[in-house]
């Protein structure tokens, strides 16, 4: 566990950032402070200075990190139990079934998948939660395969064998029996479907199709950032360097404990 | 392998269809629709238009129509940009982004073979952790990211390269390419690199390059004779992936750089309901996972003779 602990107290430390700072600050993430507009880093009352509308840049990334881990926790969550419950019932039946439904993946990963999200962005527009839904229902498809591999491993295993001679119904092998064995992984794969999730929400910020003013996420920071760099670098580097740190840790603990499991 | 020539593209037919008749639904069924400006039309103005483009016939021959035309290579006209068809419109940026990509795929193979070969050589040493470190830490990097930040500290600061654009034109102006091919670039390099340090440290711990290695050849020989050629299939089947990320980190590249490629019509068309524009991207962008798919499975068999059955 020793080469997880450190990206996983960088995490735990944005997250709890994330959650208390806005408690704490002064200024929201959307109110004007008309006396200092484009004020530098470490102006008083505001720590990483206010962009050029005068909104605190601290308040600003704090929430917007919030926002950001919460819609790709969501869509994560989403995309897990899909995932598990189309890989077990695949894995299980085996066959016909397992042949057809793992057909339907393999076109479905052909999918240009950027135009399904965009289309869903454009249908469910205002509601950012119903969006990072849709997203975990189309980035399913990795977790089912992985789980179909595992339950089809784990179907031969002698408890499971034992189980099944015992008269147990499939509900309880499933739910009992195998379902405990494959968790391991598949949080190993939640968390490599974090990132991931994370690159999607911000690409469609930064393309102007994801979270909308008034509220903000890691995308739309860069984003301004970018547009503003000749400007005020800060405003790029600081929200970038905070997207990059969360990436690189989540990618890291995913990768660590994904060689473990599997 | 001509059977499986024959074989992959009978099957890429239907997934084509699929695919069409899948964004098709989704595209119409969304509502909104390219008449929609900011001022409503009047009603006789509008029926007129939908009619001139066809869009008032049932769905079905719409499907039917776009498909015929399709196959003849007509992909409509435009129904945003009024003064162009969209075949034009592809003609004038599509080499643009297959520039963009290839460059960027070319580079992101060499690059992570590179890597890759180095840290496999030497498994745990100090070089091979850091080198999978940067791979980890170049794959998490989003190119909306790096593209922005190279703009800024190559062609802000420094001064080196022009923040975005092409110049005048394509060859004259090697200068205009740098930066967007190494931010589309880097992640796929990244991916190359674990990938071929996995499949490379697997081969080199087999028997045949022990043998190999007592007779006397050398590491060089060794590796490029013996050890690369089945390290390379992981990284081969990757392709496929690859390309798809290529594309979608093509679109974001092309924003931030200013390349005038196929990406802003992927997002635009979209958002302009411009739906013969959008069905073609649609349907070139799938053409072109596939293609990659099917090279990747071509260069599959001539890797590793055993799966040519």
């Amino acid at each position: 566990m020793r080469r997880i602990a450190l990206p996983a107290a960088i995490v735990a430390l944005i997250v709890l950032a994330a959650l208390i700072l806005p408690a704490l600050l002064p200024w929201s993430h959307d109110a004007i402070d008309w006396d200092h507009v484009r004020a530098p880093a470490g102006s008083p009352g505001h720590l990483l200075g206010t962009d050029e509308l005068g909104r605190d840049r601290l308040a600003r990334l704090a929430v917007a990190s919030r926002i950001t881990l919460l819609v790709a926790l969501a869509a994560a969550l989403v995309s897990m139990i899909v995932g598990i419950a189309w890989g077990m019932v695949a894995g299980w039946a085996g066959g016909r079934v397992d042949e057809a439904m793992m057909r339907i993946v393999d076109v479905l990963y052909a999918l240009p998948f950027m135009f399904i999200v965009i289309v869903l962005m454009v249908v469910f527009g205002r509601s950012i939660l119903l969006v990072f839904v849709g997203i975990g229902l189309v980035e399913w498809l990795t977790m089912a395969r992985i789980v179909r591999g595992q339950v089809m491993t784990l179907r031969q295993r002698p408890f499971v064998l034992a189980a099944q001679a015992s008269g147990a119904p499939v509900r309880v092998i499933l739910w009992r029996h195998i379902l405990p064995n494959i968790a391991g992984v598949a949080l190993a794969y939640l968390t490599l479907t974090l990132p991931g999730i994370i690159m999607i929400e911000s690409f469609l910020s930064f393309l102007g199709l994801g979270v909308q003013e008034p509220l903000t996420s890691l995308g739309i920071l860069v984003k301004e950032g970018a547009d503003d760099m000749d400007v005020a670098p800060m405003g790029l580097l600081v929200p970038g360097g905070v997207m990059v740190t969360l990436l690189v840790c989540l990618t890291l603990i995913g990768e660590r404990l994904r060689d473990r499991f599997a | 392998m001509r059977a499986l020539i024959l074989r992959r593209l009978f099957t890429a037919i239907p997934t084509l269809l699929l695919v069409l008749l899948a964004s098709f639904a989704l595209m119409r069924f969304a509502p909104g629709g390219p008449f929609d400006g900011e001022r409503p039309l009047a009603p006789e103005t509008r029926a007129a238009l939908e009619a001139a483009y066809g869009l008032n016939l049932p769905m079905g021959e719409q499907f039917a129509l776009f498909l015929r035309r399709t196959l003849t290579g007509d992909f409509g006209p435009s129904l945003v940009y009024r003064d162009f068809t969209v075949t034009q419109l592809i003609a004038d940026s599509l080499p643009v982004s297959l520039t963009l990509g290839g460059l960027a795929i070319l580079l992101a193979l060499v690059l992570g073979l590179a890597a890759g070969t180095l840290a496999a050589l030497r498994p745990g040493s100090w070089a091979d952790e850091t080198l999978m470190l940067g791979a980890t830490l170049v794959t998490a990097l989003p190119s909306f990211v790096t593209g922005p930040l190279l703009a800024l500290v190559f062609g802000l600061w420094l001064g080196l390269l022009p923040v975005g654009g092409l110049g005048d034109s394509l060859i004259s102006a090697p200068q205009f390419w740098v930066m967007p091919v190494i931010a589309l670039a880097l992640p796929v390099a990244g991916a190359i690199a674990k990938l071929a340090r996995a499949g490379l440290a697997a081969a080199l711990a087999q028997e045949h390059i022990r043998t190999a290695r007592a007779r006397g050849l050398s590491t060089g020989a060794i590796v490029l004779r013996h050890a690369l050629r089945p390290a390379l299939v992981p990284v081969v089947s990757y392709l496929g992936p690859a390309a798809a990320g290529l594309l979608t980190g093509a679109v974001v590249i092309e924003t931030v750089f200013a390349l005038p490629g196929l990406g802003r019509y992927f997002v635009q068309g979209a958002l302009n309901r411009d739906y013969p524009l959008i069905m073609a991207v649609i349907l070139l962008y799938a053409a072109l996972i596939i293609a990659f798919n099917l090279l990747a499975d071509l260069i599959y068999g001539w890797l590793d003779p055993r799966s040519r059955a």
